[in-house]
């Protein structure tokens, strides 16, 4: 009987040999790839549901892709970044049939500056706490359905490098872009999210004086 | 303040603006600023109370982002059920 408990992280060498093993259709060898690979695969497409059920969905989704295109599957890349890869293409995909990504517009959420390269839109609200303001319930939800009513580009950056901690050179590789457009996406997703917040905490101090 | 800190934008060799601190920030919370870069960017915050709470405002938000999604707790691994669910869909596909 063959020992199929394999760490979650595979060396190369080893992980060559279970690609080899998938590809010829090894039995065991596809379920080591779900018991070792799927917890990792689940957190991410868990990010992109508010739910556990989507996230199942996608998890399934996501593996009989990995079923069907393994042969086809180049050694250059880390087997995780392929899995992660078809993993948010999977949510993506599941999320565009839904059509539940609505886009807020950004634009008015930057900063300007004036002349002397001087903040012009600033204004020191002391009082906006953002760690008291998590304090509330509804904070998390208000800032949930912020995140989800990103762009798409936006959105997808800031659930793989600042909810999943996923390494800006892997960002890059599951989504198909740049080192530097992920660099730029989730810097632009940061201040947007950072002014969102500052608008609901504003909000929030209004409903307080008013009561 | 707001003077002084324009006189010392316009007169110190290498003072930051605001705007330059914006464009550095990202790469000062990822720790990848030169060292001299990172001097620059604390002696801009030193001295500019609103970058100093722009910046304090970004960290934080950071952080509290993770909390606005509930998905980011680490699984050691998925549900037994679920995995068997897999296996019996690649059964069905092959």
């Amino acid at each position: 009987m063959k020992n199929l408990s394999l760490p979650s992280s595979l060396a190369v060498d080893d992980e060559n040999n279970l690609i080899d093993k998938l590809i010829k259709g090894d039995d065991q060898a596809f379920e080591s790839l779900i018991r070792n690979y799927s917890a990792k695969m689940y957190s991410i497409a868990r990010s992109f549901f508010n739910n556990d059920d989507d996230a199942q969905e996608c998890l399934q989704k996501s593996f009989i892709q990995v079923f069907e295109n393994i042969h086809s599957f180049r050694k250059e890349a880390r087997l995780t970044t392929w899995l992660h890869r078809i993993t948010v293409n999977c949510a993506l995909m599941m999320i565009r049939q839904q059509q539940r990504h609505k886009t807020l517009p950004l634009e008015d959420y930057f900063q300007h500056y004036n002349d002397y390269g001087e903040r012009t839109a600033f204004t020191d609200n002391s009082a906006s706490n953002l760690e008291q303001l998590f304090e509330l319930k509804e904070t998390k939800t208000t800032l949930n359905e912020i995140i989800r009513s990103l762009p798409e580009k936006y959105c997808n950056v800031l659930l793989l490098r600042d909810i999943q901690e996923l390494s800006t050179n892997e960002t890059a590789m599951i989504l198909a872009i740049s080192t530097a457009a992920v660099k730029t996406q989730l810097h632009r997703a940061r201040l947007f999210l950072k002014e969102a917040l500052k608008t609901v905490s504003e909000q929030a101090e209004y409903n307080n004086k008013g009561n | 303040m707001l003077m002084m800190k324009r006189l010392m934008t316009k007169y110190v060799p290498g003072m930051l603006t605001c705007e330059q601190v914006d464009r550095f920030l990202y790469d000062f919370h990822e720790d990848t600023l030169t060292y001299s870069e990172r001097v620059k960017f604390k002696l801009h915050l030193s001295m500019c109370k609103e970058c100093k709470t722009y910046v304090r405002d970004y960290k934080n938000t950071i952080r509290l982002s993770k909390e606005g999604i509930p998905t980011a707790e680490p699984l050691t691994k998925v549900p037994e059920e679920l995995v068997q669910a897999i296996i019996k869909s690649r059964k069905i596909d092959s």
